[in-house]
């Protein structure tokens, strides 16, 4: 029988750096090793993003070019298609699977979402641990692929992050082999997050804390668990056939010997739609606590909101084919994916309004976190117009492969997503190292990315509509104007982002010590809020009281 | 809460270990602790069941080709890994549990542990010292007892109000067999 102990026995922590940080089993470290390592992927990408806009910058091409690329506009200058393709696509790749899953899902959930429902951690914890090092080693192999031998007798592989069949069968070389292996360890990676994580939110919730009042952070994450286990099989299934397509003669996308590439892209759509509310309804999650707690409210319509996020998902995986409107279906088909993916818009517009009632009569103030949920809140919503746009299959004949798509979903995604990532890492950053960012810094930073990305991405708007096409490494003319404004705002985007590094390594070694547990206010009243900042090694080994985290008039 | 007593023959009043008078000389009491596991088994089949559903989404679509037996493995895989993870799980948090068995003559705990041998201690409960220490223990409300020499904890793995109601429930239950 379990002698009892009449005093704690602390619990210091004597790990290692090393034993703490490379053999990690503790949601909160990993969930720091996600952030980090997704930062530093992040950073490659944005890179590649800001030499392509240098490229486009102005017409003819002057840094690409077969006598090598370099950073200094050249005289001399065979235009090198291949590089621009090799960039555009690892831009993709690295983005959508290496940088915003793995920090909103893998970080953010993997720290917050246990603390959310007062577990004591993940239900498994070494299969934790397997998964951020197989997302490590996943983010090594795409590196790679960029980098061993590919077509056109050149570096990498420029196919696009769809993979295509027949370009993807065709391309020459391994860099696309190792590219797909890539897709598949990092696929590994999440399915075995997505698992724990749902096994954990089913299993491990504080008693009392019914599904319906779980908190809605840790809903979006539960949610996007189970968009990646049920989508990723079907991507790793797809990406499997090409991989034997391109070594051991199989045809399942071979039209000469009786396969067919169309089938191809609804599989891949079948993924790649439910794919991109995988990247963003964590960020839903983020700005819910966000906007309640700095317009010092509850949130408005908990309840809508957990099922808005649950239509959202599981619309998400029946309109897939809004991507393929060109490839050659029935007028019925058509019309069918047309309506489905309009009526995506009701529930996101539940979202919408419920942030905007929730800061309505609110006593609403504008820290770092709640200007980033507002940048989030604007700026998804015009992508989510555009989207509704897109949606019409007659005019997306008009716009398809236009920069009018390019200009769209980089509104939801590396507007919407990436600024919701920003409000998350703003409101913990104090919560997560104990340090607290200055806020006149955060301000700068929001509002130096905020002005960059809109001139980005908004001309590209005009630019599509002009009829320029994607994936171009040049242009006519006429082009001319709104590509050279496009690229000052990505400039003045990266210098933002340079920034936020500085911020972030200022912070942790000289940011003011945060004493109290619940810096903001009352209103931010999840159990984190509950605990020191940073909080300790272990948390919730002993059940949390329900007045600690029952608060919501809703429940 | 995950406390189960069963008392047989059943004490008189309606709940478990009610404070009577008179002598239950037969009377036994049993308490089965469990730690908090918030999905049950209907839970489990509807997860697994949706799941399914979902992964048979696009199989169904390419029903007739060979790109089927592409993407029917890793849809098996990943529905058998879910319903591994969540048994596997549910079964090593019920590993551990504490089962208490109280008659006049003799209280008996036998703790169950995942990777451990089990524990027991027994006493004579007229003399058993029931304890409830609020606050400053390794656990708030921590429960004890103290019994033949020994102080033995119960319930550490409860929520802090569980082990207050166990405490009342126990405490009428000893006075009743006293």
């Amino acid at each position: 029988m379990a002698d009892a102990a009449t005093h704690d026995h602390g619990h210091e922590d004597t790990r290692s750096f090393f034993t703490r940080w490379f053999m990690s089993t503790n949601h909160k470290d990993i969930g720091i090793l996600y952030l980090f390592t997704a930062g530093i992927v992040g950073f490659i990408a944005v890179a590649f993003s800001v030499y392509m806009r240098l490229e486009l910058m102005e017409p003819g091409v002057q840094y690409m070019c077969m006598e090598g690329a370099s950073l200094r506009a050249q005289e001399e200058c065979t235009p090198n298609g291949h590089i621009w393709n090799v960039l555009v696509t690892a831009h993709g790749i690295l983005m959508m699977f290496f940088v915003l899953i793995p920090a909103l899902f893998g970080g953010f959930g993997n720290y917050f979402m246990p603390l959310h429902i007062g577990a004591p951690d993940m239900a498994f914890p070494r299969l934790n641990n397997l998964s951020y090092w197989l997302f490590v080693a996943g983010s090594a192999l795409a590196v790679a692929s960029v980098l061993a031998p590919g077509g056109n007798g050149q570096m990498g592989s420029g196919v696009g992050w769809v993979l295509y069949p027949p370009l993807s069968t065709r391309e020459a070389g391994f860099s696309l082999d190792l590219a797909i292996f890539a897709v598949h360890v990092s696929g590994a990676s999440s399915i075995l997050g997505a698992i724990n994580i749902i096994t954990t939110f089913l299993n491990m919730r504080a008693p009392g804390m019914t599904l319906f009042k779980v908190p809605l952070f840790a809903w979006s994450v539960f949610i996007t668990a189970w968009m990646i286990l049920l989508a990723l099989p079907v991507l790793a299934g797809a990406i499997t056939m090409l991989l034997t397509d391109r070594n051991f003669g199989t045809t399942f996308f071979d039209p000469a010997g009786g396969g067919d590439p169309v089938l191809y892209q609804h599989i891949l759509w079948f993924f790649g739609h439910p794919e991109v509310y995988i990247i963003i309804l964590p960020g839903f999650g983020i700005i819910s606590h966000i906007i309640a707690t700095f317009s010092r409210k509850p949130v408005f319509g908990y309840l809508p909101m957990v099922w808005a996020m649950i239509a959202i998902a599981a619309l998400g995986f029946i309109v897939w084919a809004h991507h393929m409107y060109t490839v050659g279906m029935s007028l019925t088909q058509q019309t069918y994916f047309m309506l489905a993916t309009m009526t995506i818009a009701v529930p996101t517009g539940i979202k919408i309004f419920s942030w905007i009632a929730t800061m309505w009569k609110g006593s609403v103030s504008f820290e770092t976190p709640m200007l980033w949920a507002f940048g989030f809140l604007f700026l998804f919503t015009v992508g989510g117009v555009t989207g509704i746009v897109l949606s019409q299959a007659p005019i997306d004949r008009i716009y398809h492969d236009t920069y009018y798509v390019v200009a769209h979903f980089h509104y939801v995604m590396s507007l919407g997503a990436v600024f919701a990532l920003f409000a998350g890492i703003y409101y913990w950053m104090g919560k997560m190292s104990g340090r607290q960012y200055p806020e006149w810094a955060g301000k700068l930073h929001f509002w130096m990315m905020f002005i960059g990305a809109n001139i980005t991405f908004f001309p590209q708007h005009f630019l599509g509509r002009q009829g320029m096409p994607r994936r171009y490494i040049d242009y006519p003319e006429a082009y001319a104007l709104w590509n050279y404004i496009s690229s000052i705002g990505a400039f003045i985007s990266f210098a933002s982002f340079l920034f936020f590094i500085g911020i972030v390594f200022y912070t942790l070694r000289y940011g003011a010590r945060v004493t109290e547990k619940n810096y903001w206010n009352e209103h931010a009243d999840t159990l984190e809020w509950t605990l020191p900042s940073p909080p300790p090694e272990h948390t919730f080994e002993q059940l949390p009281k329900r007045e600690d985290w029952d608060k919501q008039p809703a429940h | 809460m995950p406390a189960y007593w069963t008392v047989t023959p059943q004490a008189p009043g309606n709940t478990p270990g009610a404070f009577v008078l008179a002598r239950q000389d037969g009377a036994e009491y049993h308490l089965s602790l469990t730690p908090n596991l918030s999905m049950g088994p209907v839970g489990f089949a509807r997860v697994i069941l949706i799941s399914a559903g979902f992964l048979a989404l696009p199989l169904i679509g390419v029903l007739g080709t060979p790109v089927l037996w592409g993407l029917l493995p890793f849809a098996g895989l990943a529905l058998w890994a879910l319903w591994y993870a969540l048994m596997r799980n549910s079964r090593e948090r019920m590993a551990l549990r504490e089962d208490l068995r109280l008659t006049r003559e003799r209280i008996e705990i036998t703790r169950t542990n995942p990777r451990a041998p089990p524990q027991t201690w027994d006493a004579n409960p007229y003399w058993v010292r029931l304890c409830l220490t609020e606050k400053g223990a390794l656990v708030e409300n921590y429960l004890t007892l103290e019994g033949s020499g020994r102080t033995v904890e119960l319930g550490s793995f409860l929520s802090p109000e569980e082990r207050a109601t166990l405490y009342d429930d126990l405490s009428r239950a000893l006075r009743h067999l006293r």
